[in-house]
């Protein structure tokens, strides 16, 4: 009986941390419709902000699975960045004849970039799955090191002057909504489907919550986590397409401060840093919050750095408000089982 | 000398990291000559000093068991925020030390707000600090002020030429050392004795190992962490405002980014990022050994851009080493374990 209130309480919990995240989503939104109903809640405002979730949130998905198996990549960057360099540096190369096909020569360097995104995530991998080295000591390493070859053999400069095909996936709309938020849709929905659904998105959560369990198992777990750190440099890719469609431009050190960002995204989410427990939906409506409260103090005309203050205090007192909720959670569970 | 001495001996990774120095400066010694001049191991130690300053911090903080994003920030703020209140008060313009000592209570006021997120609430470290180090900088940016001043304070200013000797060899380049180099000295002895000696130090490797045990051996888990993070927040302080000494210039948007980089040189020094081991003459020499080959690949013909990423792949070396020796001893460990109970 006991057993099944804890495992109760568990879930609770667990859903707690989403419905919490969904009450301070609408009240960001709502807040700032009505402080600033002619620039916020506006169309234009709306379709920017569709424009600027998709790249950190399928970012922010690439950490949330590191985290889910208990380890972090802070690579994300510098692999997003060294996929769009390659990609960008095929399409811009390359001599189009008459009446060729733009498309195909497109696809394909997109497929070149991502097949170096997983090139870069396979030495992930190894490093962490075969070798054994700390995950964050292992990314912090490659990130240093994919960062450092991009800036050597760019010698630093962006490459800009995409064509314009390519500029239309990250600027287009499809039925109305940007393309960049469908691809990140789409990515979400094939993300969930792993990760909820197949037999690796499991062991993954059963890594995460108990490793040693996992490895008494026979489960494979070294399997799982190289596939893992695959997976997470696949959506790193795939990010970086984005951007760079986006920005027309693909630029070794772009990005550097989105590491730490899809940390506080992933946080914020509601996945547990230490492994086992998380949502892609929590990842999703956490980046929106945040862009939430970035436009609106925009919009309100705020420092354009106040942005930086409000993420930090968001990340803080929501942080507080789950140790306090949890502290009184288990007081109330101590004095229960004292009472029994 | 004994065998087993030399093997402990070539057992301590401070030995590698050492060994590893010289290689190195024997190869770009003997690929250009110029590498062993007196100015030019001057400008190593004045081009480290204040990312050692921050690395003993974060040293620190490594090894008890947290980790630290916030310090660049925190040193930043501290040095920019003392420039502009010393020129917008108008006073000790010509005092050195008013100005350290600013620094040092700033940095300490902020590390007491990160104490109180970690000790006081108990948020994971490196959540905490993420989230302060957005706040400091977006108060910086948004109150303080976001643009650059050049003309800091005279005294500052000058203390970034008071050169404690010069030396000119002939042909050479004129060599100077910084005066910074006693103070800095003493504070790696004061941060290494207090890491061995004191009662706090010992209880930050307590606390690096494991939470609980610390906590059931009697120690107050909070006032520990309170403790690390405001010596830290007082360090980091210290640092920025001798970097904006050293540049000459306040810029409130430089440092921020590098904190990866100083959490690097610290883990290439041997500490673990677990928490309960790290030395401080690890950390030194990692400081070094990056700063050294940073500053001195292009006398080796590689051209600068490639800087960083042959500091990534040093990178990568060490941690896969630390990686496979931690493995490796485990499967000794494990080995002897069992031969024991076979010959019992």
């Amino acid at each position: 009986m006991n057993d099944l209130l804890t495992k109760f309480s568990h879930r609770i919990l667990s859903d707690r941390k989403l419905t919490q995240l969904l009450v301070i989503a609408v009240i960001t939104f709502s807040s700032f419709s009505l402080l600033s109903k002619d620039i916020f809640f506006s169309g234009s405002n709306f379709t920017s902000m569709a424009y600027q979730i998709p790249e950190i949130a399928i970012l922010s998905m690439a950490v949330m699975l590191s985290m889910l198996t208990g380890g972090i990549d802070l690579s994300i960057v510098a692999i997003s960045n060294a996929a769009a360099l390659v990609a960008a540096y095929i399409m811009t190369h390359h001599e189009y004849a008459k009446g060729e096909n733009v498309y195909l020569w497109i696809l394909f360097s997109c497929l070149i970039g991502i097949v170096v995104g997983l090139l870069c995530g396979l030495v992930n991998s190894v490093l962490i799955s075969i070798l054994e080295v700390t995950p964050i000591l292992a990314t912090l390493a490659t990130l240093t090191l994919f960062n450092g070859i991009a800036i050597g053999a760019t010698g630093g400069k962006a490459n800009s002057g995409l064509p314009e095909e390519f500029l239309r996936l990250g600027n287009g709309t499809f039925l109305g909504i940007p393309t960049p938020f469908i691809i990140m849709l789409i990515v979400a929905g094939i993300l969930g489907i792993f990760v909820n659904r197949s037999g690796i998105g499991l062991k993954i959560f059963l890594i995460g919550t108990n490793r040693k369990a996992a490895q008494y198992s026979v489960m494979g777990d070294r399997k799982v986590i190289a596939i893992t750190y695959l997976v997470s440099a696949l959506l790193s890719s795939i990010a970086g397409l984005v951007i760079a469609s986006r920005t027309s431009a693909a630029s070794p050190d772009f990005g550097s401060s989105y590491i730490l960002l899809a940390i506080v995204i992933v946080v914020l989410g509601g996945v547990n840093p230490n492994g086992g427990f998380g949502t892609i939906t929590g990842v999703v409506v956490a980046t929106a919050v945040l862009q939430f409260v970035s436009s609106g103090f925009n919009a309100l005309r705020f420092s354009q750095f106040f942005y930086l203050i409000s993420q930090g205090a968001v990340l803080i007192l929501v942080m507080v408000l789950n140790v306090l909720v949890d502290r009184g959670l288990s007081a109330r569970s101590k004095s229960k089982a004292i009472g029994n | 000398m004994n065998k087993s001495f030399l093997k402990k001996l070539f057992g301590r990774y401070e030995v590698l990291l050492l060994a590893a120095i010289i290689v190195f400066s024997l190869i770009i010694g003997i690929k250009s000559p110029a590498f062993f001049s007196l100015a030019n191991l001057f400008d190593i130690f004045r081009s480290s000093v204040v990312q050692l300053i921050f690395a003993l911090g974060v040293l620190i903080v490594i090894v008890s068991g947290g980790i630290d994003v916030s310090f660049p920030v925190l040193g930043i703020f501290a040095g920019y925020a003392t420039v502009v209140l010393m020129k917008k008060q108008n006073f000790g313009a010509d005092n050195i030390w008013i100005p350290i000592l600013i620094a040092i209570a700033i940095g300490v006021l902020l590390g007491a707000i990160n104490a109180m997120a970690i000790a006081g609430f108990g948020i994971p470290t490196l959540i905490a600090t993420l989230g302060t180090a957005g706040i400091f900088r977006g108060f910086m940016l948004s109150y303080i002020g976001s643009s650059f001043i050049s003309d800091i304070p005279i005294a500052l200013d000058k203390f970034a030429t008071s050169d404690l000797l010069k030396v000119q060899v002939e042909n050479q380049p004129l060599a100077r050392l910084h005066i910074l180099i006693i103070p800095v000295t003493l504070l790696v002895i004061a941060i290494s004795l207090m890491l061995n000696r004191t009662m706090f130090g010992r209880s930050i490797y307590a606390l690096g190992g494991g939470v609980e045990p610390t906590r059931r051996l009697g120690m107050g888990v909070r006032r520990i962490q309170t403790k690390i993070y405001l010596l830290v927040g007082g360090l980091s302080g210290l640092a920025g405002i001798l970097y904006v000494s050293l540049q000459r210039k306040a810029n409130p948007y430089d440092l921020a980014g590098s904190e990866l980089d100083v959490i690097a040189a610290v883990v290439l020094g041997g500490a673990s990022i677990m928490g309960g081991y790290g030395t401080v003459t690890g950390t030194v020499l990692g400081v070094i050994l990056i700063n050294l080959i940073k500053g001195n690949l292009i006398l080796l013909g590689v051209s600068g851009s490639w800087q960083r990423a042959a500091v990534g792949l040093l990178l990568l070396i060490g941690v896969t080493g630390q990686a496979i020796s931690e493995v490796r001893k485990r499967k000794r460990a494990r080995m002897t374990a069992a031969l024991e109970e076979a010959n019992l």
